[in-house]
């Protein structure tokens, strides 16, 4: 009898050592979701028609890092980054589709003048310790990859973005700053994506063939 | 000095006076210890002035490293230009930032207004700052900082009660640069230096007694009314900078 209550006493004070636990735990688990909109940039129309390749690394990324004595933190990214680059794409390029892999199907291979793919490469934060610190920080770096239609590679171009917000509830200054990095990513690409020289050679001869067609137009 | 105090007046009632009086006397010096010290420089280098449908826009210089105008300071001051009766018309950052992407982020920002006419000459940007009805910008530079802070407070807690003693003190300094251009005629209006070194003290006996003061509050306020004068006040307004 007294071994019955003294292994009950037991697993009650084991459930509620498993319950202080299981709070501790949970308050210790940052989960931030990045939404945002992006605004449209104010930039000139490339007359390009882009194949777009978002693989599911992209749209589905989702960040974890456990920072020892601290907190556990999951950053969810994926949708965030469809929204930012799609409206990205759709306004630098005069036509976009989405398309699986290169090299193209025989049915885009003549409708598409390029195929570009992108990753999210790098993501990394801090966020301040203690108070003297002022700022959380974001770094993060994507990776555009840019093909022929054929599959033959044009250029790989790495870019990268910074965000930094104050500091105030973790979770909220951390969404600021990414949304901050992420708008620094979108401006490189919509005002520097054609200053790269093998993207501005690449560009030149789309002109330089399409204005021998209107020249020369073919005759059936 | 509560030795003296006692040394010099037996009679009770002047004993209570007399604790009144150093307790007044302590307590005139903490208030004297905390306060803030301005200083504001508005130099203005044209005549121009904001009219009736123009707007101006409020942003936060973002290309330092270690400081930024705070968005708290930045939302103060643009909600202190549209207050009141004689408030202005004032265009929304966050809108304004949108409106104009990518060019007025961190990295693209416009530094001078030589850069400035830069931006303003690429495809689609004059449509849309004309668009925005935004004749001037307002940047802000500047953040506030802890400068300094010492002394300490001891509390203590037993059957009998508790209670604290000591002196704490610490120095805020609100220190921004106002820059204003006319993107009318593309040119510096003008800026606006405001320095708002606020100390605050908080003494202990038995309960802390916080005596604190805000220098960005201050220094919002300051801003607001000398950027209002800016705006609608021509040529001559303000002495100029220090030179040397």
């Amino acid at each position: 009898m007294e071994i019955m209550r003294i292994s009950r006493h037991r697993s009650i004070a084991t459930g509620l050592l498993g319950v202080l636990a299981g709070t501790y735990l949970v308050g210790c688990a940052s989960v931030v979701t990045i939404e945002a909109e992006f605004p449209t940039p104010v930039v000139e129309t490339l007359p390009v028609r882009i194949g777009l390749i978002f693989d599911e690394a992209l749209t589905s990324y989702e960040y974890y890092e456990k920072i020892p004595q601290q907190a556990t933190w999951t950053i969810y990214l994926g949708n965030a980054n469809e929204t930012m680059l799609g409206g990205l794409f759709d306004t630098m390029f005069v036509e976009t589709r989405a398309v699986d892999a290169v090299p193209l199907t025989p049915t885009d291979l003549y409708n598409l003048d390029g195929v570009l793919r992108t990753e999210l490469e790098k993501f990394e934060f801090e966020v301040p310790i203690s108070k003297r610190d002022e700022f959380v920080e974001v770094w993060m770096q994507y990776r555009l990859t840019l093909y022929e239609p054929d599959g033959a590679l044009i250029v790989e171009w790495p870019v990268s973005g910074y965000g930094k917000s104050e500091t105030g509830k973790s979770e909220e200054a951390l969404h600021r700053a990414t949304v901050v990095a992420m708008r620094e990513v979108g401006a490189a690409i919509s005002t520097r994506f054609a200053e790269q020289p093998e993207i501005e050679y690449w560009l030149q001869e789309r002109r330089n063939a399409a204005a021998l067609s209107a020249d020369f137009p073919l005759t059936n | 000095m509560r030795l003296r105090c006692r040394q010099t007046f037996r009679s009770p009632i002047n004993v209570a006076q007399t604790q009144k009086l150093c307790v007044g006397l302590v307590l005139a010096t903490f208030l004297s210890a905390c306060g803030v010290t301005a200083r504001i420089e508005p130099y203005k280098q044209t005549n121009s002035v904001i009219r009736e449908g123009e707007q101006v826009v409020v942003l936060a210089r973002k290309h330092h490293a270690t400081h930024e105008a705070e968005a708290e300071f930045i939302e103060c001051i643009s909600k202190g230009l549209a207050k009141g009766r004689d408030g202005l018309e004032v265009h929304s950052t966050t809108a304004f930032e949108d409106q104009l992407y990518p060019w007025f982020e961190p990295s693209l920002a416009p530094l001078n207004t030589d850069e400035l006419t830069e931006l303003l000459e690429k495809p689609g940007v004059l449509e849309r700052v004309e668009a925005t009805g935004v004749r001037f910008v307002v940047w802000l530079d500047g953040s506030t900082d802890r400068t300094a802070s010492g002394g300490g407070i001891t509390c203590a807690a037993g059957i009998g009660g508790a209670g604290c003693i000591g002196l704490a003190w610490w120095e805020d300094d609100a220190r921004y640069d106002a820059t204003i251009w006319d993107l009318e005629s593309l040119t510096s209006a003008g800026t606006i230096y405001a320095d708002f070194l606020g100390r605050s003290v908080m003494p202990a006996i038995i309960i802390p007694i916080p005596l604190i003061v805000r220098p960005r509050a201050r220094a919002c306020k300051g801003l607001t009314e000398q950027l209002k004068n800016f705006l609608t006040t021509p040529y001559g307004y303000g002495p100029g900078p220090e030179l040397g």
